[in-house]
C-alpha cells in the first residue's frame, strides 16, 4: 500500500508546519522532524563511485574482480563479467577480501624485533632502514658463507612474479622454495606424465553429459572453484540434457552432496577403482579401441588382470556391480569426463591414483574434445609462462634436517612470503624445531601468523587490493588469458609490495643479482609485459598506441585471445600401469582404528582465511558450524562410543593429539572420521587465533612415494573422551528434524 | 523512488543448480552492512544473516543425500509480518517489496515472531560506535576500525533495537531506477542484480520483474519444477523455488522440499 508524503503527515497527526504550531514551545523549530524519510526523496544522490578491475588473490584460481570504490574506500568486490575464468561470478572468499584490506590487525610498518624471538616485541623502523638491513645481510651471506645459506620461502606462483623470483634466486644463488599446504604436486606430475602439459587442463564440465569425480572437490575451493561452479550450473540446467555427476570419496563432501550418486570408498584406493573401471570398459568393449591398443600394449584387459572388479571390491570396498555400473554409465553417456582431486592425491600412492583416474579419459575418447579434457596454450610471453610450482613436502623435510643439523650448510637467512610453514607443515618434519638455528628470519606478511611471529624483521606487503600484478589462470579456459591486477585504493599504511621490495633488493645487491631485472618497480615490469602483449597485435584489446592499449586492458581487467589454441598437439594415450599401488598409513589399524580424513574448509581453506571474520562466520555447508573445528563421526560409531554432539574428544595419531568437539555426521563411513583444516592458529590476529584445532599438527610426515608430496590422507587415529563438552556455534537448530510419520507421540492399544 | 505501478520484483532459486557454496551469504553480508555474527552470537542462535542456506539430510548412510535451500525474505504478497507491526514499520510497496522502515521500528519483534520463514533478524546489540553507551558493549561486538571503512554508504547502519531482513537490495533497485530515469530509459531485465544473485557462481539465483512476461525470472517462475516454501500457509511469496532433480529417486514422492 502506497503512502504519500501528505498522507503520512496526516496519519502521524501533525498539522501543517508553521510558527503557530510551536508557539511557546522550548524546542527549536529546526529540530522538529515532521516526517521520517520513508521514501528516499528523488533528489537523493547515490554515492559517486568508481569501479576498478583487478584480480582476486584469496586463492590460487585468479578470478577477475571489479572493486567498487567510493571516496577512496573499497566498498564491494564483485566478479568481473568480462574475465573469461569466472564471468562475473565470485565465491565467498572473494567477497570477503575487503576484510583483508581493512583489518585491525594488519601490520602497518616495517618492524624489527626488540625482544626475544616469539615475544611479540617489535620496534617500528623505516623502509629505508629495513631494505638497507636486508640488503646488507644478503650481501654478507653471499660474501662470507655463500648465497645458498639463504632460503626464500613463498607460495606457488606463475607468471611475472615467478619469473622475477626465479631470476633473483638464480642470480643471487638462494634456495627458492614454495609451500602449499594441500599441495597439487601429484596432480601436476600426472598432468605432465599423461598429457605432456606443464599447466593444468581445462575441464569442460558444462558440456559433459557425465562426470565421474574421484575426490575432486571442484564445487569447493579446489583449483578453480568459481569456474567449475559456473560450469556446473550449466551442466545441470543449461538447456542441454541434464548432466549426471558421480562422486567417489570416503566422506560425503559438499561436492558429493550435489552429486547424483555418492560412492564411499576406502581411503587411498581410488586408483584401484579407476583401473577396475578401465578393466570393465575394455572387457565390455566400451572403450576407444585405438586407445585400448596403445594403453595395454595390445594385451587388452589381460594387462589389467590385477584390477579385475572382484579383486578391486576387496580392496576398495566398492561392490562389483557398482564398479560395472560406473563403467557402463560412463560409456552410455557421451561425452564423459573423469577427474580426480585432493582426496586420492593426498596418499602415499597419490600419483598412482591420480594417473589411473585421469587415464580413463583416454579410454573414453574425450581428450581435447568438447565436454572432455581440454588443454591450455602456454601464456604468450616467456615471463608470463614462468612457473614456481609447490615444493614437495619431502624437500621441506630435507630442508628441516639441514636447518637442524646445519649440514651440509646451515640456513642463516630465511625470507618468508605468503607461506606459513609453521602452521601447515606437520611438526614431525622438524621445521619448527630448527628455527632457532636460523640467524635471521624475515617475513613479508601483512598479518602476524605463526611464522611471522618468529620473524626478526618484518617488511609488510600491501593487501592485494593495493597491489599491481597479473595472473594467467592455471587452470585456464582453453585460450590465452592474462588477468591484470591493479591497485584499487591508495595504500592505507606504510607497506610495500613484495615484488617492489625484491626489485629494490636486486638493485641494492649489484649487477650480478640485478641481471635480467632492470625494473625499479613491479609496475614498470608489468608495463613491459604489457608492451609485449600490445605488440602481439591480437586479442581482446586493440588500440593504436601502447598507452591506450594499456589503459583499455587495465579497465577491462586483462587481455585474452579467444582465437589462441593449445600450443601442443593432443597427447597420445599412455601405457597403463600394470602394478597395483596401495596406500600406506601411519598407525596400525588395531591401535588406531579410524582413517583420518582431512579436508579443506570451504571458507578458511587451508588456514589462510582464518583471520577474516566474514570467513569465520560463514557456515560450513554440510554441518553449518562456524568459528570452530569439529570432528565428524558416523552416528552408529558415535552411539557405540557414547559420543554426542559437542563432546570434546581427543583425536590421537602417532604424531600427536588434538582436542576437538564432536559433530555426529550422517554421511561418513563408520571407520572414518573427518576434520576440516583452517583453525587452530596460535597466532593469526584477534579473529583467527586460539580457536579450534589444527589437524596439520597430528598428520604423519609420510609422503607420496614418487613425488614426495604431502600425504595428508595417510594418518590413522584413535578417539577417546575428555568428559568436557562445548556448544558448537552453528546455524542449524539443535533439534533433529524428524519426519512426522517416524515420530510416535502416542501408542494406541486396544 | 520512482514507483512504476506495474513492476513486481521476484526471485527464482534453482535448487538443482545451488551447491551450497555460501557465496550469496557473504555477498549479502558485505553489501548490506550486516552486524558481524561472532561466535557467541551464533551459539545463541541469533546469527545475523539475511540470506542463509539450510541443509537437509535425506535417508541414512550409505544411501544418504543432502539438499541445500537458500532462504531469504520471501517478500510475500500476503505477508504475515505486515499486519502485526504496531507502528506500521513494515509494509508492502507497489513494486512488490516488503519494506522494513528502520527508523519507525520500535523493536516489538512481533513481525519476526509471525514470519514462517524466520527471515527476520533482530539487532540485539549495539555496534554504532557513536552511541553514548558504547562502553557497555562487549569489545568483540564492536566494529573494529578500520572495518568501518568498507561499510556501504547506500545502506543504513542499523542500531540496537531494530528489525532487519533481506530487502532484495533495494538500494540497487533504487540506483538502477534513478539511473534509468535519468537516461530516459526503462530498466532492462538483468540490470538490477541483488548482491546474492550477482555472486552466485552456478546461476541458481535469478531476479527480475515477475510482471514482465519477457523477463527471465518471470519465465522461470512458471517452470514445472516450481514451488513455493510453505505454500499451504497462503503467504504468496515472491520467491519461486525450482525442485532439485534426483534421477535415483525419480517417481517417488519427495520427503522434503
Amino acid at each position: 500500500m502506497e503512502v504519500s508524503r501528505r498522507d503520512f503527515i496526516k496519519i502521524t497527526g501533525a498539522s501543517a508546519a508553521g510558527a503557530v504550531l510551536f508557539n511557546g514551545c522550548q524546542v527549536p523549530e529546526r529540530e522538529m522532524v515532521l516526517e521520517s524519510p520513508v521514501r528516499i526523496p528523488e533528489d537523493t544522490i547515490n554515492s559517486f563511485e568508481n569501479w576498478y578491475a583487478s584480480v582476486c588473490r584469496q586463492c590460487g584460481a585468479g578470478c577477475g574482480i571489479l572493486v567498487r570504490v567510493v571516496e577512496g574506500r573499497a566498498k564491494k568486490i564483485e566478479g568481473n563479467p568480462d574475465h573469461p575464468l569466472n564471468q562475473g561470478k565470485l565465491c565467498a572468499r572473494g567477497e570477503a577480501g575487503l576484510q583483508a584490506l581493512y583489518h585491525p590487525d594488519r601490520i602497518r610498518t616495517p618492524l624489527r624485533r626488540s625482544g626475544p624471538r616469539g615475544s611479540g616485541q617489535y620496534q617500528v623502523i623505516t623502509w629505508d632502514e629495513a631494505i638497507a638491513e636486508l640488503v646488507s645481510r644478503l650481501d654478507d651471506q653471499a660474501k662470507q658463507s655463500s648465497a645458498d645459506t639463504v632460503v626464500i620461502a613463498t607460495e606457488p606462483t606463475h607468471g611475472l612474479s615467478a619469473h622475477i623470483l626465479n631470476t633473483f634466486a638464480r642470480n643471487y644463488g638462494a634456495t627458492l622454495m614454495a609451500h602449499e599446504p594441500l599441495e597439487h604436486t601429484a596432480l601436476y606430475a600426472a598432468f605432465k606424465n599423461l598429457f605432456g602439459q606443464e599447466r593444468a587442463p581445462h575441464f569442460d564440465i558444462q558440456r559433459a553429459a557425465s562426470v565421474l569425480s574421484f575426490g575432486a572437490n571442484f564445487l569447493e575451493p579446489w583449483l578453480s572453484q568459481v569456474n567449475y561452479s559456473r560450469q556446473y550450473g550449466e551442466f545441470r540446467q543449461g538447456g542441454r540434457s541434464r548432466g549426471h555427476l558421480v562422486q567417489v570419496e570416503p566422506r560425503l563432501s559438499m561436492t558429493a552432496a550435489n552429486a547424483d550418486d555418492w560412492v564411499p570408498i576406502n581411503p587411498g584406493t581410488d586408483g584401484v577403482l579407476a583401473m577396475a573401471i578401465a578393466h570393465v570398459l575394455i572387457t565390455e568393449r566400451l572403450a576407444d579401441a585405438t586407445a585400448v591398443q596403445a594403453m595395454t600394449g595390445g594385451a587388452g584387459a589381460d594387462a589389467l588382470a590385477a584390477f579385475r572388479p572382484e579383486e578391486a571390491e576387496k580392496i576398495t570396498g566398492v561392490k562389483v556391480d557398482k564398479i560395472k555400473e560406473l563403467a557402463r554409465g560412463l560409456a552410455a553417456k557421451s561425452p564423459s569426463l573423469v577427474i580426480g582431486g585432493s582426496g586420492p592425491a593426498g596418499h602415499t600412492n597419490g600419483l598412482f591414483n591420480i594417473t589411473a583416474i585421469y587415464a580413463l579419459n583416454f579410454l573414453l575418447g574425450n581428450i581435447g574434445k568438447s565436454g572432455g579434457v581440454q588443454f591450455n596454450p602456454a601464456p604468450p610471453t616467456p615471463e608470463l609462462a614462468a612457473n614456481l610450482p609447490a615444493t614437495p613436502m619431502r624437500t621441506w623435510g630435507q630442508l628441516a634436517s639441514r636447518i637442524q643439523n646445519k649440514q651440509p650448510k646451515p640456513v642463516n637467512l630465511l625470507l618468508v612470503h605468503n607461506a606459513n610453514p609453521l602452521y601447515s607443515l606437520p611438526p614431525t618434519l622438524g621445521f619448527g624445531n630448527g628455527l632457532k638455528n636460523i640467524a635471521v628470519i624475515v617475513s613479508f606478511s601483512s598479518f602476524m601468523d605463526e611464522t611471522t611471529a618468529m620473524a626478526d624483521l618484518i617488511l609488510p606487503d600491501h593487501s592485494y587490493l593495493e597491489s599491481w600484478g597479473e595472473d594467467s589462470p592455471d587452470p585456464g579456459v582453453g585460450y590465452q588469458a592474462v588477468g591484470l591486477q591493479q591497485p584499487t585504493v591508495e595504500p592505507s599504511y606504510s607497506t610495500r609490495s613484495f615484488m617492489d621490495v625484491i626489485l629494490a633488493l636486486a638493485k641494492g645487491l649489484g649487477e650480478k643479482t640485478r641481471s635480467g631485472l632492470p625494473w625499479d618497480d613491479y609496475k614498470g615490469a608489468l608495463e613491459d609485459i604489457g608492451k609485449k602483449l600490445f605488440a602481439l597485435n591480437r586479442g581482446s584489446v586493440r588500440a593504436p598506441d601502447f598507452a591506450s592499449f594499456w589503459h583499455g586492458a587495465l579497465q577491462r581487467g586483462g587481455w585474452w585471445d579467444t582465437q589462441s589454441s593449445p600450443t601442443l598437439p593432443n597427447p597420445r594415450p599412455p601405457a597403463l600401469s600394470r602394478q597395483m599401488s596401495l596406500p600406506g598409513f601411519e598407525g596400525s589399524d588395531t591401535e588406531y582404528p579410524f582413517y583420518l580424513h582431512v579436508y579443506a574448509s570451504n571458507s578458511l581453506y587451508d588456514g589462510r582465511g582464518a583471520h577474516l571474520p566474514w570467513l569465520q562466520m560463514t557456515p560450513d555447508p554440510m554441518t553449518t558450524v562456524s568459528w570452530q573445528t569439529w570432528v565428524e563421526i558416523n552416528p552408529k560409531t558415535a552411539s557405540q562410543m557414547g559420543f554426542k554432539e559437542g563432546d570434546i574428544v581427543i583425536v590421537e595419531s602417532p604424531a600427536g593429539k588434538l582436542e576437538v568437539p564432536v559433530y555426529v555426521y550422517p554421511a561418513i563411513p563408520p571407520n572414518v572420521v573427518a576434520i576440516p583444516t583452517g583453525q587452530g592458529h596460535s597466532s593469526m590476529g584477534r579473529y583467527g587465533e586460539r580457536r579450534g584445532a589444527n589437524p596439520f599438527l597430528i598428520l604423519s610426515s609420510k609422503t607420496e612415494e614418487s613425488t614426495g608430496a604431502m600425504a595428508w590422507g595417510a594418518t590413522r587415529v584413535r578417539i577417546s573422551k575428555t568428559g568436557k563438552s562445548y556448544r558448537l556455534p552453528k546455524l542449524e537448530g539443535s533439534v533433529l528434524a524428524v519426519e512426522p510419520d517416524d515420530y510416535k507421540v502416542v501408542e494406541i492399544t486396544r | 523512488m520512482d514507483m512504476a505501478e506495474d513492476r513486481k520484483w521476484g526471485m527464482v532459486v534453482d535448487i538443482d543448480r545451488c551447491t551450497g557454496c555460501q557465496a550469496c551469504v557473504i555477498a549479502c553480508q558485505t553489501e548490506n552492512n550486516i552486524l558481524l555474527s561472532t561466535e557467541d552470537i551464533v551459539q545463541q542462535s541469533r546469527s545475523m544473516v539475511w540470506m542463509r542456506i539450510e541443509r537437509y539430510w535425506e535417508g541414512e548412510f550409505p544411501d544418504i543425500k543432502a539438499r541445500f535451500i537458500p532462504i531469504m525474505c520471501q517478500h510475500c504478497e500476503n505477508a504475515p509480518c505486515e499486519p502485526v507491526c504496531p507502528v506500521y514499520a513494515t509494509y508492502h510497496n507497489n513494486e512488490g517489496l516488503n519494506v522494513q522502515v528502520y527508523n519507525r521500528c520500535v523493536g516489538t519483534r512481533y513481525c519476526a515472531n509471525n514470519c514462517p520463514y524466520s527471515a527476520r533478524v533482530f539487532n540485539y546489540w549495539e555496534r554504532n560506535t557513536a552511541a553514548p553507551f558504547m562502553d557497555l558493549v562487549p569489545p568483540a561486538q564492536r566494529v573494529a576500525e578500520p572495518m568501518n571503512e568498507y561499510l556501504n554508504p547506500d545502506v543504513t547502519v542499523r542500531t540496537k533495537g531494530i528489525m532487519e531482513k533481506c530487502t532484495f537490495c533495494v538500494q540497487r533497485i533504487h540506483k538502477v531506477s534513478l539511473d534509468a530515469k535519468a537516461r530516459g530509459e526503462d530498466i532492462k531485465d538483468g540490470d538490477v542484480q541483488p548482491a546474492c544473485v550477482q555472486a552466485c557462481p552456478t546461476g541458481a539465483l535469478v531476479f527480475g520483474d515477475l510482471n514482465s512476461p519477457s523477463s527471465k525470472a518471470s519465465k522461470m517462475s512458471k517452470d514445472e519444477r516450481g514451488y513455493h516454501l510453505l505454500e499451504d500457509l497462503g503467504t504468496a511469496p515472491s520467491v519461486t523455488y525450482l525442485k532439485k532433480v534426483d534421477p535415483q529417486h525419480a517417481g517417488t514422492p519427495s520427503r522434503t522440499h
